[in-house]
């Protein structure tokens, strides 16, 4: 169970961070995850690589958070930006100049995947960030590959649009 | 991923290529030992749980459907506190005293002299004793005038209400009320209660005697409805008065009595103008 959790719970948190877009949400998301993978602890079969399952459950489990009345009450995912500012990145070089930059850019990549509705940066996260083909997508989401492969495209045309015009 | 190299523009090459260059932001520390530690031990919760009653900081907040049918209770609400206070009747004024003592209202003694103390006082419901050798003569304007005489004890009646609630009783329990009604009681009801009679007055000019063998009813003008408590009401005309007796004897209709007549009158003419204003 160590082994597990030490394995897995920054890619949990890390997917579950990036589909919420806000760091109390994805916490409390990532607890749920771990909460249901400690219940069925023992139909886990070590033979078969939990990672799709455990994905499958964060996606559950934010698709649950998306749905609750009081996450839609308080305004939706927020914008990662805020957090950006309270928790700068960690430094990468020892160019203050180009780390500022980064930062920067990073946080505005951030807030654009904000800006995408759930039903198209769920998509590109997965496919970007999670490394599942489109065909796992569409079977984690319920719907038909072609449609999984149009949200993703739709998702990356409504993304550089408002990276162009935010970065110019 | 490659399979969409191809059909992808250069702008959405960059953006696929941008979010894939995210970096990773960890949690921290103290939420990762928490939840390894609860973890391994089995004390782990639903973090859905504690998810939903963060989002509850105390407040209660509507659900967004609730919103029309709540706008509605409350214009609702306020349409009817609004209609309830309009309609409500002129309140009592006390028009004239005579003698004195001290005039309970409820609970409370209050001096004959002061009127606007016992103005304040005479609500719906409220019971009043009347000191002997006293009169107190009370009006709502428009509606009602009533003569309390000495020794009476009375539940005051409400003012009859302008467009609903327009029948209104009080209970006589001993003494006499003289009753005259004005133009806005048109309409109206009141209905007098005494241990021994019901009477049922819809406009008219009338005396209510409580004496020791039943209740006395005296018409002046108009007509009123007499009848033994929970029994059948007949009608008293002008010039008439009916005595309910408490022994159980039927009836008595006869003339008014001149002296009830004269008074009857002098109170009629005394209140007809305050009752016109």
């Amino acid at each position: 169970m160590a082994e597990f959790f030490e394995y897995y719970f920054d890619r949990v948190f890390g997917l579950v961070l990036r589909l919420l877009g806000d760091r109390t949400a994805a916490e409390d998301v990532t607890q749920e995850v771990f909460f249901k993978v400690y219940r069925a602890a023992h139909q886990i079969d070590p033979a078969r690589d939990p990672g799709p399952w455990l994905t499958a459950i964060a996606y559950n489990a934010c698709r649950d958070l998306w749905r609750s009345s009081a996450h839609r009450m308080s305004g939706k995912s927020r914008s990662i930006d805020d957090e950006a500012i309270v928790e700068p990145l960690a430094s990468t070089a020892n160019d203050p100049e180009q780390d500022a930059l980064m930062n920067e850019r990073e946080r505005l990549v951030r807030t654009a995947l904000a800006e995408l509705p759930e039903a198209l940066r769920t998509p590109v996260l997965l496919y970007e960030y999670q490394g599942m083909s489109h065909q796992e997508i569409a079977e984690l989401l319920g719907i038909e590959h072609a449609a999984a492969r149009k949200r993703y495209s739709r998702a990356l045309a409504a993304l550089a649009k408002l990276l162009k015009e935010s970065l110019g | 991923m490659i399979d969409d190299i191809d059909v992808l523009t250069p702008e959405e090459r960059e953006a696929a290529a941008a979010v894939r260059g995210l970096r990773m932001r960890g949690a921290s520390s103290a939420f990762r030992d928490r939840l390894q530690t609860e973890f391994m031990t089995g004390s782990i919760s639903s973090g859905l749980d504690r998810s939903r009653v963060r989002e509850v900081p105390g407040v209660f907040r509507f659900p967004a459907r609730w919103v029309p049918p709540l706008a509605w209770a409350a214009a609702a609400t306020l349409i009817a506190v609004t209609a309830i206070g309009l309609n409500r009747g002129p309140a009592w004024q006390v028009k004239d005293v005579s003698g004195s003592g001290i005039i309970v209202v409820g609970n409370l003694p209050i001096p004959l002299e002061h009127s606007e103390q016992l103005a304040a006082a005479l609500l719906p419901g409220a019971r009043v004793r009347v000191p002997p050798g006293a009169t107190v003569e009370v009006m709502a304007p428009g509606n009602l005038a009533i003569v309390l005489m000495a020794g009476t004890d009375v539940e005051m009646p409400a003012s009859p209400g302008r467009w609903f609630g327009r029948g209104v009783s009080a209970t006589l329990a001993g003494g006499q009320l003289r009753i005259t009604t004005g133009p806005r009681f048109k309409g109206a009801r009141l209905a007098i209660h005494t241990p021994e009679a019901d009477v049922a007055v819809t406009g008219t000019t009338l005396a209510v005697i409580c004496e020791p063998q039943g209740t006395c009813i005296c018409v002046l003008e108009g007509h009123v409805d007499v009848g033994a408590r929970g029994g059948e009401m007949s009608v008293v005309d002008e010039g008439r008065r009916r005595f309910v007796f408490n022994d159980g004897r039927g009836p008595e209709v006869d003339e008014m009595r001149p002296t009830e007549r004269e008074r009857l009158g002098e109170f009629r003419d005394s209140m007809d103008e305050a009752l016109r204003r």
